[in-house]
């Protein structure tokens, strides 16, 4: 049992993202987005039958080894579209610039109007920010890490589900500003979903998110002082 | 073959992944692992060291399926659910408003800065029109 546990894990985490994918393109909306559709899928699973997030992990961590190696992937729309960003690099810079302050800004605020405590304020602030980087920066900050990751994921499948009516109601139509708005915004999980608008939109908000990463974790320990 | 073509072009990029987190654990950076590998990994295609040829359906295959990937660890929210009853569901609510101001006006803010947009209004185009993962 040791041994099949994790690969009916495996198989079924495969065949719910399979399952919601199809989903998704035959009604596609924000909230059949599969990263959404399968999470709620999978923990529904998980809770009905009392299995554990550590249980599931068993099989998980297996899909999650490929993660490292997909980011790394994201070099490639880069490459293609090198050019792209050499020409439009002053407006990525200054968007992402002011998106990854207004990011940590506004979480830091929104959340000490609201009088939670200073560890809650510490997690909070890297939310925006690709995962290992925000439970890195809220750790180093004094926050809870696991917690932080929670808001990233928040964050990141929230600004994938919510880029859809934003951009339609904002009039951010240029693929510079949907790029930089959507990886600014949700990191990685963002970028996903900004390869589905195209290829340069994926490049532009690859490097909002890198980007973004650098520049939160210098400025939170700063914009942090300031509270 | 194809498959095999796939499995090959992955290690490649699973080889710069491993280069990244070592560099990673030795220098103590506070960057992951996969995002210093993804820079050595673009160096390596700018520099010609890495034919794009040699990674392409590896690349396409792993951003084709790139929510796939994340999933695992979205899952882990399941263990954090009590911190969200009463007045921790405020917290979502922050992140959700905090995210939507990010995007508009990162996004309204370089949309206004880059030039030439006469001829560029429409979004891209062409390829990874495939990818319609989420």
């Amino acid at each position: 049992m040791d041994k099949i546990l994790p690969i009916l894990i495996i198989m079924g985490i495969i065949l719910v993202y399979l399952g919601c994918r199809y989903i998704y393109m035959k009604y596609q909306s924000p909230f059949t987005l599969p990263v959404l559709l399968a999470t709620v899928v999978i923990i529904v699973i998980l809770l009905t039958f009392n299995v554990s997030y550590e249980t599931f992990l068993t099989g998980g961590k297996w899909i999650d080894m490929l993660l490292g190696p997909a980011v790394v992937a994201l070099a490639y729309p880069l490459y293609n579209q090198r050019k792209l960003l050499k020409d439009f690099y002053i407006p990525i810079t200054i968007g992402v610039f002011t998106g990854a302050l207004i990011g940590v800004m506004s979480g830091v605020i929104l959340a000490k109007l609201l009088r939670f405590n200073d560890s809650i304020l510490y997690s909070i602030a890297p939310k925006s920010v690709t995962t290992p980087v925000a439970m890195d920066i809220s750790g180093s900050l004094g926050g809870i890490s696991p917690l932080a990751a929670v808001f990233v994921m928040i964050a990141g499948i929230g600004g994938a589900v919510m880029s859809t009516f934003t951009f339609k109601y904002t009039g951010i139509n240029h693929f510079i500003g949907r790029g930089v708005g959507i990886g600014c915004a949700s990191h990685a999980i963002g970028t996903s979903k900004a390869m589905e608008y195209g290829e340069k939109e994926g490049a532009v908000s690859t490097i909002a998110m890198v980007m973004s990463a650098v520049i939160v974790s210098l400025i939170s320990p700063l914009v942090l002082l300031l509270f | 073959m194809e498959a095999l073509r796939v499995i090959c072009h992955i290690a490649i990029l699973y080889i710069f992944y491993y280069i990244g987190i070592v560099i990673q654990s030795f220098l103590n950076l506070p960057i992951p692992g996969s995002v210093i590998g993804m820079l050595l990994f673009f160096t390596a295609l700018t520099t010609n060291l890495i034919k794009p040829a040699w990674v392409k359906d590896g690349a396409h295959f792993l951003i084709k399926y790139l929510p796939l990937f994340f999933i695992p660890a979205t899952v882990g929210m399941m263990n954090y659910f009590d911190l969200f009853f009463g007045k921790g569901f405020l917290l979502i609510l922050i992140v959700l408003f905090s995210t939507l101001l990010v995007m508009i006006i990162a996004g309204r803010l370089s949309q206004r800065l880059a030039p030439d947009l006469t001829e560029g209004t429409t979004s891209s185009d062409e390829t990874v029109r495939e990818v319609q993962n989420g």
